[in-house]
């Protein structure tokens, strides 16, 4: 009984810092694809949000 | 729970890009053409009249409240950009769709690694402290900037930026979950910190862009900034309680 419900804790703890790190991970991603990549292309198209939501620019 | 988190997060970060592009295209896009123009004044200005630059002159007087689209055409960039007027907004609003979703995936990631149940009232506190970390407080040291004005090399502003974010979401945490004196101490030291080592010197040679445009763009910045993060907070808890709802029934609610 107990190892069960430790094995379920442990799962749904599993479970929830996957769901974590995913979360993270992809949001970083965006986040840096908006605010920071470099590329020219992607700095243009992202010119005016980048300023405004004053991520460093130019 | 990442579909869950991942749908919420969608569903919050598209409120929020929607509300933050309309106030984005009303108040700071006309604020950054109306800049660009005298930026681009200060890079001809020695070379000779072109027909490009000659439109931007003709065009640099105070009509700052509509879009010109000879403008940001006339820039001479042999890089890929959006054309001016309405593929400008759309990438503008794409890109604010793109960080919303992606701010909203960190805020859904902090609730949950705090253990926080996802409702609006949560949601806006976190929100909130997002808010303070990325917007305001890099924000003291590097002011929101209109194009045109002179800085410090661009690399340094962006690792002062995420160090700032991410040392007073830090500190944010110790002092508002951890609660404890010394770990209050420590947060209260980490948001300190990034502003005592200072930020990169920005250049204080004068500018021809008038110093109230700069102002106003610093001011309605951090307020689209604000209404973005308030609005990303509740939408969030929202979408996460009724995303539970379908899932689970009724007994959820």
């Amino acid at each position: 009984m107990s190892t069960n419900t430790l094995v379920l804790a442990g799962t749904r703890t599993n479970e929830r810092l996957g769901a974590v790190l995913m979360a993270a991970f992809l949001g970083l991603g965006l986040v840096f694809m908006a605010g920071f990549a470099p590329a020219m292309a992607l700095h243009n198209a992202a010119h005016d949000f980048r300023h405004t939501q004053n991520f460093p620019c130019h | 729970m990442i579909i869950r988190l991942v749908s919420a997060a969608l569903v919050a970060g598209f409120l929020a890009a929607v509300v933050a592009t309309g106030l984005q295209l009303s108040l700071t896009s006309p604020l950054i053409i109306a800049a660009e123009r005298y930026e681009m004044q200060a890079s001809h200005a020695p070379a000779l009249l072109s027909p490009a630059s000659l439109i931007v002159q003709v065009h640099s007087g105070h009509d700052h409240g509509e879009k010109d689209p000879s403008v940001s055409g006339g820039e001479t960039a042999p890089e890929w950009q959006p054309g001016p007027g309405l593929p400008r907004m759309a990438f503008t609003a794409l890109a604010t769709l793109v960080g919303g979703v992606g701010y909203a995936l960190l805020l859904g990631a902090v609730l949950l690694a705090c253990g926080r149940e996802p409702t609006p009232e949560t949601g806006l506190r976190f929100a909130i402290a997002g808010f303070l970390a990325v917007a305001l407080a890099p924000a003291v040291g590097l002011p929101p900037e209109l194009p045109g004005m002179d800085a410090a090399p661009l690399a340094e502003r962006q690792f002062w930026w995420v160090m700032t974010a991410a040392a007073t979401a830090m500190g944010l945490y110790l002092i508002a979950i951890r609660r404890v004196p010394i770990a209050i101490a420590g947060g209260l030291v980490l948001i300190v910190a990034p502003h005592l080592a200072g930020a990169p010197e920005t250049s204080h040679s004068a500018s021809a862009l008038p110093p109230g445009y700069a102002a106003q763009f610093a001011a309605r910045s951090l307020g689209i900034a604000f209404v973005f993060w308030t609005v990303l907070g509740l939408s969030y808890g929202w979408a996460w309680a009724m995303l539970g709802r379908k899932a689970t029934g009724p007994a959820h609610a």
